[in-house]
């Protein structure tokens, strides 16, 4: 099974104080290599200028929201495989169904506990093929 | 005596001055009233002047969510400091007695107790301080809230200055994007919202992902 260790994060949101905090929590689970992008319009340029293993987006973003990244990603063939965790404060159930249907690996409300973040991001991690 | 004929004359005419006043400004309330619901911003203005209880109650959650992550943090320090002291005092008896200062050099055996003490409550206070970074999250919940609470307030200017510009009522309603509503402040009484994790998850899985 691939490791934590080896996969590289991108931590979309516009609040720096909670990608500080997505940071560190990962950082705690063994995932060291973590970038950031702002809005969902930087985080595309990264992850097309890049190579990213994983995700983890807000919604609520200026520029470009975390729907229309999760689109932009899944209608993009170099970017599609790319699993999508979103952590949001965005607790409406027909938010929460959209994003499933628009291809997210995973919803996480906001307050969220380590825990919780942890849960997610293993079980996405453990449906991923090896690398190669 | 004499101060009191003359406030009993004065009463009539101030009296008779108040009514005029209340009456001429009834007037122009009716006035106003109907020259709103000319223009056809009624609504509109009805709809912003709404949108303030809702205002209320979003500070109200900025409020309590910004003293809950002050408590939260302020306990974990708390935490965190005894066991700090913990292990400091923990680390100067264990050099006192290596060097011969205090009692007897610990056996190997009490300084592997000592030094898995040291490491446990070093991990206890490492959990604190993440605790202390997750109580952070309040920034991000709590400038949400504040940004639509400034929505509100600019919907309401953008309503009043339709009304001193005197925009036609037939206006094209522009295709209204998706609402972000950022974090549910008040969870009571909705059913179109998931409260916590749990039911994200259910709702999740009841879907078939």
């Amino acid at each position: 099974m691939t490791t934590l260790g080896e996969l590289r994060f991108l931590v979309v949101d516009d609040f720096a104080t909670m990608r500080r905090i997505v940071r560190g929590l990962l950082k705690d689970m063994g995932c060291v290599r973590v970038e950031e992008a702002e809005d969902g319009v930087a985080a595309l340029q990264t992850l097309r200028s890049q190579s990213f293993d994983f995700v983890v987006s807000d919604i609520n973003m200026p520029n470009m929201n975390g729907f229309d990244l999760l689109k932009s990603i899944r209608a993009d063939p170099g970017l599609k495989h790319l699993p999508v965790l979103m952590v949001t404060a965005e607790a409406r159930k027909e938010d929460i169904v959209l994003a499933a249907q628009n291809g997210a690996s995973g919803y996480i409300v906001k307050p969220f506990t380590k825990a919780t973040l942890e849960e997610k991001v293993l079980k996405i991690v453990q449906k991923m093929p090896p690398r190669a | 005596m004499e101060h009191e004929d003359v406030r009993a004359s004065q009463d009539p005419v101030a009296e008779a001055d108040a009514a005029a006043v209340f009456q001429r400004l009834g007037a122009m309330t009716r006035q106003l009233h109907d020259a709103l619901s000319e223009l056809g911003v009624m609504p509109q203005l009805q709809q912003a002047a709404e949108g303030l209880p809702d205002a209320r109650s979003r500070l109200n959650y900025v409020a309590e969510k910004t003293a809950a992550a002050a408590g939260k943090v302020l306990d974990a320090v708390d935490e965190a400091k005894a066991l700090n002291a913990a292990v400091s005092a923990l680390a100067r008896d264990l050099a006192q007695r290596l060097d011969g200062t205090t009692s007897a050099p610990p056996s190997p055996q009490e300084l592997v107790w000592v030094l898995r003490d040291i490491e446990q409550r070093a991990e206890q206070a490492d959990a604190r301080l993440t605790d202390i970074m997750l109580a952070q999250d309040f920034h991000d919940l709590t400038g949400q809230v504040v940004a639509r609470v400034v929505t509100l307030a600019n919907e309401l200017e953008v309503s009043l200055v339709k009304l001193l510009v005197e925009v036609a009522p037939e206006q094209a309603a522009a295709a209204a994007p998706r609402r972000l509503d950022g974090p549910v402040v008040d969870p009571k009484g909705r059913s179109d919202v998931a409260v916590d994790q749990a039911q994200v998850d259910d709702l999740l899985a009841s879907l078939g992902f």
